[in-house]
């Protein structure tokens, strides 16, 4: 009877316990796991349950475990905004987090909005979200067209180069940072010319009538942020004209020094290509990274990484600093926290801004060559630009 | 005037002022069109005698993509060795397919046939997850067509000028077999009475299955032309099986000229579209595909449907 009663108890201390374990932290996840965005949201993952494996390992956040809810974001903005919307109202999530491409970025922001619940983007660029559509549920983590766009004119002006072809995606990301790029220009180079806008459409897989046009514009630089297969087809129809041996320089914020560009294109991957990275595999500027690095190789399985776990890690380790630093999952807590609060990254030290909640995220960048030891480009020299718009 | 022009266009106003770049514009077309031709006739083709919209079409499209980066890329043959591999992959695929599963549904209705073509799509999108993975890979030009080739007025990329020449032989070889062989003949009349043939001792299902293999070997060849300038990744059918409907319907389902002049169509539309006025890019293509609809619903060089089915 004794012993009944005793386990009656455990039983009940047990169930307490629970009740206190269902204090979980929920984060809701969006990258997209398939379709075309699969290449990226894989990699996101990656570094997103790294960062969640870390701070559990360690303890959780007061004692509260972190607990992943993921939903595929499918490159789609409806489906993106409908995902976050059920895992707010029905899974009962925290926080939002992730976001890929500028335009599932918006529709996520503004689920956060109207639900009130704070989203993190980790990776969509478009200036909106920080500026003409912030509102204070929204930070971001990743860079943004502004940044990309001051260091795109600051790189025109290091080549000298004259006269500018500018051939962006037809969606937010690419406007705004044409955008971003015109504006940087009148403050460092302006004498430097745009002479073309070209606007191929998202998805867009047949680039021969852009690059005709470009051939025939007579430019010494053409800027881009043709990202991910865009580029490659790009580059592969543009290569036989001749292109990227007619100009200075083909500049792009399109992250196209990525080695999951650059390994896969191999000996195609065209020439006088200056572009951006949040992460190089062969390049690490601290011993921290280093050991982010291994263990990033480690869970991918190869030691030639995307760049794309950095930006989701960092978007949980603000999180989780902001839950301990306002001691609960409150929005309202988490806003205070977040608004200037600096962290420590794999890449360095990370600040967000408390005026438009946009931290200040630098990438790497610099010129695609061929080196000994490697059979595909990479980054040489590389050089960190920091997110300080002059 | 030419200032006016410029207002309006700069495009407009640089085709009309430098021939060499609207003799650009014309090859880019036409080299554009015929990679189109060559899938979307496989589709007309399938659609012609079958009587089924084939959506995974542009799955197998996909397919012929990635099996050339494997042959070509991966075990270093010849590219192409591995654009034929690609066709007859989808040989035997598209015999498996239509065995199993087509040969279920031919006398269902329209949308059961729609449903499990689309179901088809689904699950090979999946299967090129599993073998492939997600990453987008990148296909080299054969050796001899890297460069570009002088045309006296101008150079062009060589490969795109090969696929100016395939494309015409293709038509023509498809057009032999149809009209000059007995299987043609069979073909033919397979399509107007199955029935009469069935009776007269001829094995219609072989006749189905053979058209369902060459159109979907058609759409493996076509993704393997395409896969040095268009890079084998998830979800590049998308956008392909779009052009190839209104390339056929343009043109007339089923009708091999209609697809011929439909994908020339759309290459002119699309290249000089895109130069004349960039912000419609797309929309010269369903402009196109309205006004025929309009006009002659059942495609330039179909024929109007006599009394229902």
């Amino acid at each position: 009877m004794k012993r009944i009663l005793a386990g009656a108890v455990a039983l009940a201390a047990m169930g307490a316990g629970s009740a206190a374990l269902a204090q979980d932290i929920k984060i809701g996840v969006l990258y997209p796991t398939s379709g075309g965005g699969a290449i990226y949201g894989g990699p996101a993952m990656v570094g997103h349950n790294l960062a969640v494996d870390e701070i559990n390992a360690a303890g959780g956040i007061n004692g509260r475990m972190l607990v992943t809810v993921a939903r595929d974001s499918k490159l789609n903005p409806a489906a993106a905004a409908s995902a976050a919307k059920e895992m707010v109202t029905k899974d009962g999530v925290d926080v939002l987090m992730g976001g890929l491409s500028s335009a599932v970025g918006l529709a996520i922001s503004e689920v956060a909005k109207q639900e009130g619940v704070v989203y993190l983007a980790t990776i969509p660029k478009t200036i909106q979200m920080t500026t003409s559509k912030l509102h204070p549920h929204v930070f971001r983590t990743s860079s943004n067209t502004d940044f990309e766009g001051d260091a795109m004119a600051q790189l025109i002006k290091k080549i000298g180069g004259k006269k500018v072809c500018d051939i962006q995606l037809d969606y937010a990301y690419g406007h705004d940072l044409s955008d971003g790029l015109k504006a940087a220009l009148k403050r460092h180079a302006p004498d430097v010319e745009i002479v073309l806008n070209l606007r191929p459409k998202l998805r867009a897989t047949d680039y021969n009538v852009f690059i005709t046009q470009i051939m025939g514009a007579g430019c010494d630089v053409v800027t881009s942020g043709l990202w991910g297969s865009h580029f490659v087809d790009f580059a592969q129809q543009a290569s036989p004209f001749g292109l990227f041996n007619n100009i200075k320089a083909y500049i792009s914020g399109g992250e196209v020094a990525s080695h999951e560009i650059a390994g896969k294109m191999g000996e195609d991957y065209p020439p006088n290509v200056i572009s951006n990275t949040y992460e190089l595999w062969y390049h690490a500027v601290s011993p921290n990274h280093k050991v982010f690095q291994e263990k990033i190789a480690e869970k991918s399985g190869t030691k030639e990484t995307a760049m794309w776990p950095v930006l989701s890690y960092t978007g949980v380790r603000f999180y989780a600093e902001a839950v301990m630093k306002s001691g609960g999952t409150k929005s309202e807590g988490i806003i205070k926290a977040l608004e200037g609060m600096t962290i420590d990254t794999p890449v360095g030290p990370r600040t967000i801004n408390a005026a438009d909640h946009q931290a200040n995220t630098g990438q790497f960048w610099g010129p695609m060559v061929n080196k000994d030891g490697f059979s595909y480009k990479v980054m040489d020299p590389v050089t960190f630009i920091p997110a300080v718009i002059k | 005037m030419l200032d006016l022009i410029r207002e309006f266009s700069p495009g407009l106003a640089i085709l009309l002022t430098n021939p060499q770049f609207a003799f650009i514009q014309l090859l880019n077309s036409i080299s554009q069109g015929m990679n189109l031709f060559i899938i979307a006739a496989g589709l007309s083709l399938i659609f012609g005698v079958l009587k089924v919209i084939n959506f995974a079409h542009g799955v197998f499209y996909m397919f012929g993509a990635y099996v050339v980066h494997t042959v070509f890329m991966d075990w270093g043959a010849p590219f192409w060795v591995g654009a034929i591999a690609s066709a007859l992959a989808l040989g035997v695929i598209a015999a498996i397919i239509e065995r199993t599963l087509f040969r279920q549904i031919y006398e269902a209705e329209h949308l059961m046939q729609l449903l499990l073509t689309f179901a088809i799509v689904l699950i090979m999108g999946d299967l090129a997850k599993v073998i492939w993975g997600t990453e987008q890979y990148s296909v080299s030009y054969p050796a001899s067509l890297k460069g570009a080739t002088d045309l006296g007025i101008t150079s062009y990329p060589s490969y795109r000028l090969m696929l100016c020449v395939i494309g015409p032989l293709i038509l023509i070889a498809l057009y032999w077999f149809a009209e000059r062989t007995r299987w043609g003949r069979m073909t033919k009349a397979a399509t107007q009475d199955r029935e009469m043939l069935a009776a007269l001792g001829i094995n219609v299902p072989l006749i189905y299955t053979s058209v369902f293999i060459l159109g979907s070997a058609l759409a493996g060849f076509g993704g393997a032309l395409a896969a040095p300038f268009s890079s084998p990744v998830p979800g590049m059918d998308a956008t392909l099986i779009v052009e190839c409907f209104v390339i056929v319907i343009v043109g007339g389902l089923g009708s091999l000229w209609g697809t011929f002049v439909g994908a020339l169509l759309y290459g002119l539309v699309f290249n000089f579209g895109s130069v004349i006025y960039p912000n419609g890019q797309d929309v010269f293509a369903y402009l196109l595909l309205l006004v025929v609809l309009l006009i002659r619903p059942w495609g330039l060089y179909g024929k109007p449907e006599a009394g229902g089915h």
